[in-house]
């Protein structure tokens, strides 16, 4: 409005949430003073005088939004503080920002992260609790009748989580690029990781080599990321936008920048972004963060550049630039071929899969069998059983996208199962939103 | 005794107080081309005897106002550093904007120097352009003054006039920084002036107590302060209507202030007894400023704005058509409804009937009347609960903020200003609270003027990781030990606050208001390497006490 500040092209919503008074431990990457410099940037940029650009508190998630995606053991009010409940919440106001037509776009900028937060809970992985990309995707489902979403990770750690959720959904196309798992936490996130056996082709995973730069990440945009969701034609596109592939990131080994992100952000477009990883607190996320909001806005990101960076030092190889083309063309084959894979499954009734999984923060593992009932008018229901601390749930999950029959058959199940002092019983049923335990 | 003196759009208002009590009031006709003639007739009608009485004169001036609004400024060389970042191009400074490098980062780091070829180049452009008021603004500048500090250097004996961002406000903000800086140096030489020809005036009265100028955060400068600050002079107006129901009411509490005017009604809120300031400051002529102020919200609704009936509802202003019907003129208006009504004897009762028929020919004019009021009423009430919500959803950053905030719940109303008395019951009734008309309330601008006090605030950025201390609002940036803790910041910062208050001549400072407070240890590697402390403290605006002003 005002003649003598920039105006945003496309109208912005930020929930810049820094939990200034919560850390997962003092010296631990994820504490207090992880956000403060990106406030201080944004604050003095003086964003919040921008014609079209708006600023929203965070509201608390409810327990209900938590358990449509997760099992929680032994519950999410266990597991979770306050700023669980505010992260997710943050991420939750930015949708309902984008989906109540009060701004084009939003970005999330909360902690802590969740794309490494898997669909059965036991505790922290990764920094993360709870998935609140996941979180917010079924609450829009649920709120806003949206179906096929596509999620983008950009974090430089493989987004497990988020690809344990969706696995098995043909509606979410997930697509996380990543450091490759042979050198990072946490060692996952290659070709073969496509999907279960009712969504293969709909996760993506694009490991990158260390010390990958612009030009890498340009090469995953143009050649894979943006085809494949030209044609999966996504209602909406989400960016878990971690930032730690930025070069000065002191956990990873990437030489992303400021204006990568920037441009990456133009190229995807996405509706909605979602602060994940990036603890370069002071050398990137002030710039990184920054150079998204400014391209979600369409406003000019050519002077967002951190001091002293010389793209001359950050030049790829020959032989890196072949290895990232031959990822591509793999890739971009997955998606390409996901209609024949899935026929590979017709003749079966369910596909039994085991792992384990490890929880890093307090370091204890979790075994869990997952078993796909398959359908051939839905993605079918899951079953899940998973023990870790001496702890057991066996859960029921019915997809919000589910037939009426899978839905009935896996209440049927739960209400046969007998009820055992030594484990949690659950039915996580979407489409009635119903979330019921014993 | 004290003067206090409100130059309004058309007149100026006086009064002259012995403690709380007004002894003389006056009013007379001003010319905007020449406020001094005014000022000086009225401080001639209110001047005591003997003049020895008088302690202090306290003014609110549209000045400055009237600058801003006819866009009246001078020239200005403005040099702005604004590192990585937004594009700085859309800054909108007038001609003479000079764009320099150098870098100061978010931890108030200087990371490379502005290039001094340029300086020197640009500083000789600006001699032959015969351009004497220089503003200077640098990204992060709150932080690290240094850089500003040493552009002032290279300037300053070649200009008259230079202000710079750091001395302005502590807060962050760079768009309004640039703005605020600018602004400062356009009006300083219109200031100058201004106080030349006062103090001679005042001289030949024979008059030599010290004066005040009243700013817009509800407190008061002395008027060779003015001189280096005059953008803080901008929008008294409001903030001496506020600090006026302040001292014509007792126990305010959480309140709502409506100063209802001819074309506008301006909102403004009270928490605890206290006037709510904007955030960062406020927006003048469109532009976003860091001059500090009380928070008002102008609405486009008054006594006179033009009235039509579409669709059922009423449609007040936000366009004054000439004056009431009552009182000759061709549109129907508020006033008219309230003189149907009885609650405003003036004008002719059967024109203004004649305006409520032109509403609504059906309807019985009391009826309309009433319902017109409402109407008026319910616009304010909507403005108001809008204003509220804008302030509860300030954005907060921890966690037990977020958990804590509670939204205000203004628990009465204040209404002055000419149709305050005769929408008091309609008010009442529709906000379903004690609506309160203070007496004087037609002088309560020029009361408030007398009664404010003087205000100061500062920041304090201390990093005990880089050993340095930022200070802005007194240029200190200097060395701190990694010792340096909370309790000494704030004692620190208390102790500046009160510096500042002294030079302006507050012989005892209240107590220091520390109104925000961050502490935050850095870490790098896994190791503790320091603490940045964050803090604003403030002389909260307020009143001044009888025996102060005695």
């Amino acid at each position: 409005m005002s003649l003598y500040m920039p105006k945003a092209a496309n109208k912005v919503g930020l929930v810049l949430f820094p939990a200034f008074d919560w850390c997962i431990s003092p010296s631990h990457p994820e504490r207090e003073e992880r956000l403060l410099y990106t406030r201080d940037q944004l604050i003095e940029e003086g964003l919040e005088d921008f014609d079209n650009i708006f600023f929203f508190n965070p509201e608390l998630a409810k327990a209900i939004d938590i358990n449509r995606v997760h099992f929680c053991v032994p519950s999410p009010e266990e597991l979770m503080t306050d700023s669980h409940f505010i992260s997710t919440g943050g991420a939750i106001r930015a949708a309902k920002a984008v989906m109540e037509n009060e701004v084009d776009k939003a970005f999330a900028m909360v902690r802590p992260p969740g794309h490494h937060a898997m669909q059965t809970v036991f505790g922290d992985r990764g920094f993360c609790v709870i998935n609140i990309e996941a979180i917010m995707v079924e609450y829009i489902r649920r709120h806003y009748g949206i179906k096929k979403i596509a999620i983008v990770d950009t974090d430089c750690h493989h987004g497990d989580g988020t690809q344990d959720i969706f696995y098995n959904d043909p509606d979410t196309l997930f697509i996380s690029m990543h450091q490759d798992g042979r050198t990072l936490y946490p060692g996952t996130g290659f070709l073969d990781e496509s999907g279960g056996p009712s969504a293969q082709g709909y996760t993506i995973n694009l490991p990158l080599p260390p010390q990958t730069s612009e030009e890498g990440f340009d090469m995953v945009m143009d050649r894979v990321i943006l085809p494949i969701l030209d044609e999966f034609q996504p209602e909406l596109i989400i960016n878990s936008a971690g930032q730690d592939n930025h070069y000065t990131d002191p956990i990873t080994n990437m030489n992303f920048t400021a204006q990568g992100y920037a441009q990456l952000n133009k190229k995807l477009n996405p509706d909605i972004c979602v602060l994940e990883g990036g603890y370069s607190i002071e050398g990137a996320l002030p710039y990184t963060n920054l150079g998204i909001i400014l391209a979600m806005a369409g406003l000019d990101t050519s002077h967002v550049r951190e001091p002293g960076y010389k793209s001359e030092n950050f030049k790829q190889s020959q032989k890196m630039n072949q290895d990232i083309e031959n990822l591509c063309a793999q890739a971009l084959s997955i998606f390409q071929n996901r209609q024949n894979t899935k026929k590979g499954f017709f003749d079966k009734n369910s596909v039994v899969k085991r792992k384990q999984i490890f929880y890093d923060t307090t370091g204890f593992q979790v075994s869990e069998t997952r078993i796909y009932h398959l359908c051939k008018e839905c993605p079918g229901y899951t079953e899940i059983i998973a023990e870790g601390l001496s702890q057991h749930i066996y859960g029921f999950s019915v997809p919000f996208n589910s037939c009426k029959r899978c839905q009935s058959k896996a209440r049927d199940k739960y209400t046969k199962t007998r009820p055992s002092h030594d484990t949690l019983t659950v039915l996580q049923d979407r489409p009635a939103d119903i979330f019921e335990k014993k | 005794m004290i003067i206090g003196i409100d130059v309004g759009g058309t007149h100026a208002d006086g009064v002259l107080l012995e403690g709380g009590e007004v002894v003389k009031k006056n009013k007379v006709n001003v010319n905007q081309t020449n406020l001094q003639d005014g000022i000086v007739t009225l401080l001639e009608s209110l001047i005591p005897e003997p003049k020895d009485c008088l302690s202090e004169i306290h003014l609110s001036t549209t000045l400055c106002t009237n600058a801003v609004v006819n866009e009246e400024f001078e020239k200005v060389g403005m040099f702005i550093q604004a590192g990585p970042g937004v594009n700085p191009d859309f800054f909108s400074c007038g001609e003479y904007l000079y764009l320099l490098d150098g870098i100061i980062d978010h931890r108030g780091k200087a990371l490379q120097q502005p290039s001094n070829d340029l300086l020197k180049s640009w500083t000789k452009e600006l001699k032959e352009q015969n351009i004497s008021s220089i503003a200077i603004a640098t990204k992060f500048s709150h932080r690290n003054n240094s850089h500003e500090i040493l552009i002032r250097d290279q300037l300053n004996s070649t200009f008259r006039f230079i202000s710079m961002g750091h001395q302005l406000s502590g807060v962050p903000n760079f768009p309004r920084r640039v703005y605020t800086s600018w602004l400062n140096s356009a009006l300083m030489s219109t200031f100058a002036q201004f106080k030349t020809s006062m103090d001679k005036s005042l001289q030949e009265m024979g008059i030599d107590c010290p004066c005040y100028i009243l700013k817009a955060d509800g407190g008061t400068i002395p008027f060779d302060h003015g001189c280096n600050f005059p953008s803080q002079s901008i929008h008294s107006g409001p903030s001496a209507s506020v600090m006026g129901a302040l001292a014509l009411y007792e126990n305010i509490g959480d309140a709502l202030l409506l100063d209802i005017g001819g074309t506008t009604t301006d909102i403004a809120i009270f928490a605890d007894g206290t006037p709510l300031l904007e955030p960062y400051g406020a927006t003048v002529n469109d532009r976003p400023t860091l001059v500090r102020a009380l928070q008002s919200k102008s609405i486009g609704m008054g006594g006179d704005s033009c009235v039509i009936f579409d669709n059922n509802t009423f449609v007040i202003g936000p366009d004054k058509k000439g004056p009431p019907m009552a009182l000759g003129g061709q549109v129907p208006t508020p006033t008219d409804a309230m003189i149907v009504l009885g609650t405003v004897e003036t004008g002719s009762k059967e024109k203004a009937a004649e305006a409520m028929l032109l509403l609504c020919p059906q309807l019985d004019p009391t009826v309309t009347a009433r319902q017109l009021l409402q109407s008026f009423v319910v616009g304010i009430q909507n403005a108001a609960s809008e204003m509220v919500e804008e302030i509860f959803s300030r954005p907060v950053y921890t966690v037990s903020e977020l958990l804590t905030r509670e939204k205000i719940q203004p628990k009465q109303i204040i209404a002055i200003g000419g149709p305050a008395k005769a929408l008091q019951p309609v008010i009442s009734d529709c906000f379903a609270m004690n609506c309160i008309v203070p007496k004087d309330f037609e002088v309560a601008n020029a009361i408030g003027a007398a009664r404010a006090r003087i205000t100061a605030q500062a920041s304090l950025y201390a990093d005990t990781n880089l050993g340095s201390i930022s200070i802005p609002e007194v240029s200190c940036h200097e060395g701190i030990p990694s010792s340096f803790t909370m309790l000494a910041a704030e004692t620190r910062l208390a102790q500046e606050i009160s510096l500042l208050a002294e030079e302006m001549g507050m012989q005892e400072a209240p107590a220091i208001d520390i109104i925000e407070r961050e502490e935050m240890n850095t870490i790098r590697g896994f190791s503790t390497t320091g603490k940045i402390i964050s803090l604003k403290g403030q002389i909260r605006p307020g009143l001044r006490t009888f025996e102060e002003v005695i």
